[in-house]
């Protein structure tokens, strides 16, 4: 199992947390995955108003992101395949794995329960801000490592 | 396994050709398989009904736009020799092939459909260079789709839909 990276996005499009595991993909700098997070919220927000018009209901205003439709889960590319988790709240979990990844959800819920356990548990964590926290990084490192 | 719309865009970011199905009505023969974006469109009932969402062009700018998005992240984050394949969301599977001269090929199909790319890649070996580039009397560029859309390439790819569609 290769996991190259996890980027999480807070519900405003804003990079909180960036963490690379394996080498695969580009090196790009801080500001560069801030211009990626940035794009991606509003692609994922773009993709969520288009929709086939077969399932569309006629009645409704397509501007107006219809209820239970979610944006981009998966996006693949000949080096990598990417998988997003949306919150509740609007966060987003993006995890790139390389192409033929299995149980990719697994994965991401379990980093949800570590993000759940060590950043929104952690009373001194600002929400919305970026994720200083030690022991969602050892989680992360124990969880990745652990499965390789 | 349904295809739901169907786009070429140029190297100058136009929608040179946009074609949509609608989906079989799944009580519906076989006979009875709604073929063309045009027939349908032509019915009555159906255009009032759609009248009030985003027009045809605006849907074609909203993809172009996500693709394009899409493919600069995926070289950017993959390298150069990376390429966009496609995305899925809870509701549709959107394809996407870019020949070498920049020309965007995109389909829409539903959830379930394996990689596209392939059948994308017919497309423009098989019809769009057999019929559109190599047709004498369509110009070299295609502002707003002159020359794209002839008789031969829509029944080219409305047999190739149905041979990759089986009913």
């Amino acid at each position: 199992m290769v996991v190259f990276a996890l980027l999480v996005i807070n519900k405003a499009g804003g990079l909180i947390y960036n963490r690379e595991f394996h080498s695969g993909l580009s090196k790009l700098s801080g500001n560069d995955y801030l211009i990626l997070a940035g794009t991606f919220h509003g692609v994922h927000a773009i993709s969520r108003s288009l929709c086939p018009s077969a399932l569309r209901p006629s009645a409704t205003n397509v501007s107006q992101p219809r209820q239970g439709a979610t944006g981009i889960e998966v996006l693949e590319s000949e080096n990598f395949r990417m998988q997003c988790y949306q919150t509740v709240t609007g966060t987003k979990f993006l995890l790139f794995t390389e192409p033929q990844q299995p149980n990719v959800d697994v994965i991401l819920k379990r980093i949800y329960e570590l993000y759940a356990d060590f950043v929104m548990k952690n009373p001194f964590h600002t929400v919305e801000m970026p994720i200083r926290s030690e022991k969602f990084d050892r989680g992360l490192e124990g969880y990745i490592r652990v499965n390789r | 396994m349904v295809v739901y719309s169907f786009y070429i865009f140029d190297r100058h970011t136009e929608c040179i050709y946009s074609r949509r199905w609608t989906p079989r009505p799944s009580s519906d023969s076989k006979s009875n398989r709604p073929l063309s974006g045009s027939s349908t469109f032509s019915n009555g009932e159906t255009t009032v009904s759609r009248r009030k969402e985003l027009s045809k062009e605006d849907d074609a700018k909203l993809i172009f736009g996500t693709v394009f998005s899409l493919r600069n992240m995926v070289k950017r984050l993959g390298g150069d020799d990376d390429n966009f394949l496609s995305y899925r969301t809870n509701e549709y599977k959107l394809h996407y092939y870019e020949t070498p001269t920049r020309l965007k090929f995109v389909m829409i199909t539903d959830t379930r459909m394996n990689n596209m790319r392939i059948a994308l890649h017919q497309i423009w070996v098989n019809l769009y260079v057999e019929y559109v580039v190599k047709n004498p009397l369509s110009p070299v560029e295609h502002p707003g789709g002159v020359g794209v859309a002839n008789e031969l390439f829509e029944f080219g790819l409305e047999r190739f839909m149905a041979t990759v569609l089986p009913p």
